[in-house]
């Protein structure tokens, strides 16, 4: 595994092309999940897809924008320019030791601004590629989910991975809740303040077997798409002449 | 009693803690016989005995494991954040700490030097000034920032025979490695002390003033220095942080205390 438990002369051999990113967060999960449970499974996921494609895995980010759950005891957030230049730093990093395809694994639905952020990087550096996997890898094998329609946060899937993951972290007892707001209301107001258990969703449904198999399939899906999505950005290169300011 | 992420927000509410550890560190080339990851490794294992040890209750913040490294940019495995993006990261951590009454906040800086004095940090250098503009910023808040190896400066230079020459990859820190995790420390340890004094790594990089990727001396490390070092780190990390509090409060809680000082260091 090429990360940060190697040297800088073990990365400089294996000479990676590909670097994957991934992007966790400390938000309130309810009363049975930890505070980092976006974290363990961006990490895990990020660490198969990063095998699978022999990239260059960077440290998860523990941090990123989960305000909507101000107001719950531990949770703690980054503003959404800060997350962006986070990204940025990271990919100009990147670029000055000569890697030009970054995957950026979200691992926090709340964090949109690396939607911008990803476009205006490819705009600026054109001898970059930069993928974005904008929506929770494991939200793909939703099919695996009895619930997984109803499912925003410390639901059946979110608890089915951690079981998956780290169990002893899982409590026994879970209160399973839907919620009749829209998603909108994570932009209106603290989650606490609408769903007062802070989940939605059904995490009673959750098994260690349904997480395992989403976390398979979701990481090799996953690092399936990013191969096609770099040979079809490769098709599509013009040749222009790589720019040299920084975004 | 130590919270941290691996606990769920009712159990972090039960707890109430009162003071937060937010550590700081790095992801940059170490010489040829360290991983990148090396500092952000031994911050990790600092900060949890750390908050073991604290008195009080406390909540530990996962490490951020990205600093300003802008000094090796462009050797393999560095991935460096700019100093705007650094300062923003902590106000923004150290202000949603507050809005949850957490309002003594202590962030551990990378691991620091031997070379004494705690005017300035020795890497992170940031993290510094976005400490004093949060405290000024919120008067309720006490944010103190402390690096391990400097808060046990004394010991070190008792420890190990190279301390005050090292500034990267050198006898402390490898040794520490040597303690925390022997198979990740390579072989290749050659000492290189350059004549000029570190001020050079503000006009250069380091890789021109160092080609090895060491300033200092890993021949000279042992597992054993590494484990006294380790414990001495926590012992007087945990002892500055107890005592600055102390030292901090009554000046927090007078009306007028908060007010902004000129021209002091």
């Amino acid at each position: 595994m090429l990360d940060a438990s190697c040297t800088s002369a073990e990365i400089k051999t294996a000479n990676p092309s590909v670097a994957v990113f991934g992007i966790g967060a400390i938000a309130q999960h309810s009363g049975h999940l930890p505070l980092g449970t976006d974290r363990y499974q961006v990490a895990e996921v990020s660490r198969r897809v990063a095998e699978d494609l022999r990239a260059f895995l960077l440290p998860t980010l523990p941090f990123s924008m989960s305000e909507c759950h101000t107001g719950t005891a531990g949770t703690v957030w980054l503003r959404a320019e800060t997350l962006a230049s986070i990204v940025r730093d990271v990919v100009h990093s990147l670029r000055s030791q000569g890697i030009h395809r970054v995957v950026l694994i979200n691992g926090h639905g709340a964090n949109f601004v690396l939607g911008p952020v990803t476009r205006e990087l490819n705009r600026v550096h054109r001898d970059m590629m930069i993928i974005l996997v904008q929506y929770e890898p494991w939200s793909k094998e939703a099919y695996l989910f009895r619930y997984g329609s109803v499912d925003s946060h410390a639901g059946e899937i979110e608890t089915s991975l951690m079981l998956a993951i780290r169990p002893e972290l899982v409590k026994k007892e879970r209160v399973d809740g839907v919620c009749a707001m829209g998603r909108e209301f994570y932009d209106y107001a603290p989650m606490h303040r609408w769903a007062p258990d802070g989940v939605d969703g059904i995490p009673n449904a959750a098994s260690a077997e349904k997480g395992l198999v989403a976390l398979d399939a979701g990481a090799r899906t996953l690092a399936k798409e990013v191969r096609l999505a770099f040979e079809a950005l490769s098709r599509e290169d013009t040749g222009e002449s790589p720019a040299e300011s920084r975004g | 009693m130590l919270c941290t992420w691996e606990n769920t927000t009712r159990e972090v509410a039960i707890a109430e803690p009162e003071i937060a550890l937010l550590p700081v560190a790095t992801t940059e080339m170490q010489g040829q016989h360290l991983p990148v990851g090396s500092k952000c490794f031994i911050l990790d294992a600092i900060s949890r005995r750390v908050g073991e040890t604290l008195p009080c209750s406390t909540y530990l913040l996962p490490t951020l494991p990205l600093g300003t490294s802008g000094l090796h940019l462009g050797t393999p495995g560095t991935v460096a954040l700019g100093w705007e993006t650094l300062a923003s990261v902590v106000r923004d951590l150290v202000e949603s700490l507050l809005a949850q009454r957490i309002s003594k906040v202590a962030v551990l800086v990378g691991l620091g030097d031997a070379s004494g004095g705690a005017a300035w940090p020795s890497d992170n250098f940031i993290v510094k000034t976005a400490v004093r503009q949060l405290n000024y910023d919120h008067q309720e808040l006490q944010a103190i920032w402390v690096q391990p190896f400097r808060a046990a400066w004394t010991d070190l230079l008792d420890i190990f025979e190279t301390a005050d020459k090292e500034v990267h990859a050198g006898e402390v820190i490898t040794s520490v490695m040597l303690h925390l995790a022997p198979d990740l420390v390579g072989e290749d340890r050659s000492d290189h002390v350059p004549a000029a004094g570190p001020e050079l790594l503000n006009y250069a990089p380091f890789a021109r003033v160092c080609p090895g990727g060491v300033w200092g001396c890993p021949s000279l490390a042992s597992a054993q220095k590494g484990a006294q070092a380790f414990h001495a780190a926590v012992r007087h990390t945990a002892n500055y942080i107890v005592s600055t509090f102390d030292s901090l409060a009554p000046m927090k809680t007078c009306q007028g205390a908060g007010e902004r000082r000129s021209g002091d260091a």
